[in-house]
């Protein structure tokens, strides 16, 4: 009865099953997924050599999807100036039909949310081009490192929706759930690696949750500090102080899967030619809203990181019902001025819990 | 507005007909895209932008200074400022350039109909309010007196010169200001705040349109209000930090809103809800 096991909601992937469906999906996919480095550094890593990767889902990756989506840097067109014209060429690219496999729920609302970016107002060719045919399998996170708090933002432990395929650990097995129609074609087309779940998964996937909640080591007020900034009711001195401790250095917004900013700008190759490239930005940045002749509308001394924390918090929560913090922690962890999220929440609740 | 390419960051080619120099800084460049099929279908309101290429300066947002009621040609008015304005001005006719758009909310033009128009301007601040007057003179009897008041640095520094010249033919009222006289010059002295102090508007059906630097903007909002306009009948345009244009990179974030999809035209009342630069100084 294949039909049957393939048309259920969940199924099983028994661990010693695992590398054999990747190997399967490999052979018809780019395959990318947190892999542990010699150094010892966990990154999401395009694999090919299956064999020689250690994948770890256990301990959130350094790095998110964003820069498969949205790349550090990426050209947009070459362009030549000649006494014929001023000529732009689109860059063409193929992006490979690509499987994420082992996303965290964060850096799932993450994708989620940057495919909101690009396409609600204008649909973005450079970023819907590496989206499209890219297939996401996220792991529930059982494990919350210690400056993980997506549990105050609503993007996880456990996601219920929004990736193709979600599996939770079970200790000897994974229970898959099938999020959308991709994760159903993968479990149909390679049955043989799944097995029909019952309701004693069911039941030790809800343990799972239950005991990963428990698991977070900070208690961080998100809610309240969204309820403090609707209200403009966060203190001047709040901004003043935080602005102040912002080094300036970008590591927030770069690592910071949420973080789309971007800048456009032109590369001089030789005197006819040359290159339009994107590349990563960040509000915090001096010159982020600087104009020609020196005018700034941002003072930097005083209102550096507001729109970073306005944004993710207050504006994306108007415009989305939710905010873009997905509560990852990678920006507590990089930031050595003391001005990264938690901080900002914690500084904007003080004296109103 | 469909975007007639889906391709939303490709600039299509335009090449320069024609170029007018307005003063020393400022010169209106008048522009057809290359592709005659481009230039049959581009619409536009006045108050949008483009936002200009030029070989290896990137591109910025320039304001439309021509009236969608003269189709044909696409007129960007520019002050030579940074690295892409100073290689604008060293265009000659028959150059290429790179534009796409139109883009952003422009003046509600509806709501203007039949009202008193008080146009207030500095230096380049003209310029978009230029396709604004000229949108107006080219259908006179769907707006009611159009008034321009006028302020630059000094009598040399008056851009638009033809512009004014002709709306006063039409009999618009046309009143010039400069910061500094120099000989020959024998119109008003001072900012453009004291200008208005000459006028008796018709507060029930008048509008003001500023555009201009943000220190004469908060002056002129001041005077503005004491003469008794409601914030809802002030409209302006914002000066931004653009990068894409359509609302995706945030460089032209304003307090929650975007200038590039938000704006760049406010009412001041929409300005008065945010926390800008302009505003609080």
């Amino acid at each position: 009865m294949p039909h049957a096991s393939a048309t259920t909601s969940s199924h099983l992937l028994k661990k010693d099953h695992l590398k054999g469906f990747l190997r399967k999906l490999a052979k018809e996919y780019r395959l990318v997924a947190p892999v542990r480095n010699r150094h010892n550094d966990v990154l999401f890593t395009v694999i090919d050599d299956l064999d020689a990767a250690e994948i770890e889902l256990g301990e959130p990756p350094q790095n998110s999807l964003k820069q498969f989506f949205l790349p550090q840097q990426e050209r947009l067109y070459s362009y030549t100036n000649t006494p014929d014209g001023y000529d732009f060429r689109p860059t063409q690219t193929t992006i490979p039909p690509t499987v994420y496999f082992g996303v965290h729920p964060c850096d799932l609302s993450a994708v989620l949310y940057m495919d909101v970016v690009f396409s609600r107002r204008q649909r973005d060719p450079f970023y819907l081009r590496r989206r499209q045919g890219s297939v996401l399998i996220g792991v529930n996170c059982n494990s919350p490192a210690p400056n993980c708090f997506c549990n105050a933002t609503g993007s996880g432990p456990f996601l219920e929706m929004g990736s193709d395929l979600q599996l939770t650990d079970l200790g000897d097995r994974f229970l898959v759930e099938i999020g959308r129609a991709p994760g159903h074609a993968l479990i149909e087309h390679w049955q043989g690696f799944f097995s029909p779940s019952g309701d004693k998964d069911s039941a030790a996937r809800y343990q799972a949750f239950l005991e990963a909640r428990g698991r977070f080591s900070r208690q961080v007020h998100v809610e309240q500090a969204i309820r403090q900034l609707e209200a403009g009711t966060v203190p001047e001195q709040v901004w003043e102080e935080l602005s102040l401790r912002c080094q300036d250095c970008g590591g927030c917004a770069y690592l910071c899967p949420t973080c789309t900013c971007f800048t456009i700008s032109d590369q001089q190759l030789d005197a006819t030619s040359g290159q339009r490239l994107r590349s990563w930005d960040a509000c915090t940045f001096g010159g982020f809203t600087a104009m020609t002749g020196g005018h700034n509308p941002v003072q930097a001394k005083t209102s550096a990181i507001r729109q970073r924390f306005l944004h993710k918090l207050r504006d994306d929560v108007r415009q989305n019902g939710r905010p873009s913090c997905v509560g990852c922690g990678r920006c507590v962890s990089v930031c050595f001025g003391g001005t990264d999220i938690v901080r900002f929440v914690e500084r904007a609740c003080q004296g109103s819990l | 507005m469909p975007q007639p390419s889906t391709d939303i960051y490709l600039p299509r080619q335009a090449k320069v007909e024609q170029i007018e120099v307005e003063n020393s800084q400022i010169s209106t460049f008048v522009l057809a895209f290359c592709d005659r099929s481009d230039n049959d279908a581009f619409r536009y309101q006045p108050g949008q932008f483009m936002l200009v290429s030029m070989p290896h300066c990137g591109e910025a947002p320039i304001s439309i200074s021509s009236p969608p009621t003269r189709p044909g040609n696409i007129h960007l008015s520019v002050r030579q400022a940074g690295k892409l304005t100073t290689a604008m001005h060293g265009l000659r006719v028959g150059d290429t350039i790179g534009l796409r758009g139109p883009y952003g909310r422009p003046f509600p033009m509806e709501q203007l109909e039949g009202k008193d128009l008080l146009f207030v301007a500095g230096g380049i601040g003209l310029a978009p309010l230029r396709a604004v007057v000229n949108t107006c003179l080219d259908q006179r009897d769907r707006f009611g007196a159009l008034t321009v008041l006028y302020g630059s640095r000094t009598p040399s520094d008056i851009a638009f010169q033809s512009d004014l010249g002709l709306w006063r033919k039409q009999g618009m009222d046309c009143r010039l200001t400069v910061d500094a006289a120099e000989p020959g010059w024998d119109g008003a002295v001072g900012l453009v705040t004291s200008l208005l102090a000459g006028l008796k508007p018709e507060l029930s059906r008048s509008i003001a349109l500023i555009c201009g630097p943000p220190l004469m903007f908060r002056a002129v909002l001041g005077k503005l209000a004491a003469m008794g306009f409601s914030d809802e009948q002030v409209l302006t345009t914002m000066e931004r930090h653009m990068k894409c244009g359509v609302g995706i990179c945030r460089h032209c974030h304003m307090d929650g809103k975007l200038a590039c999809v938000d704006g760049p035209v406010f009412s001041l009342a929409e300005l008065r809800r945010l926390k800008i630069m302009e505003l609080d100084g």
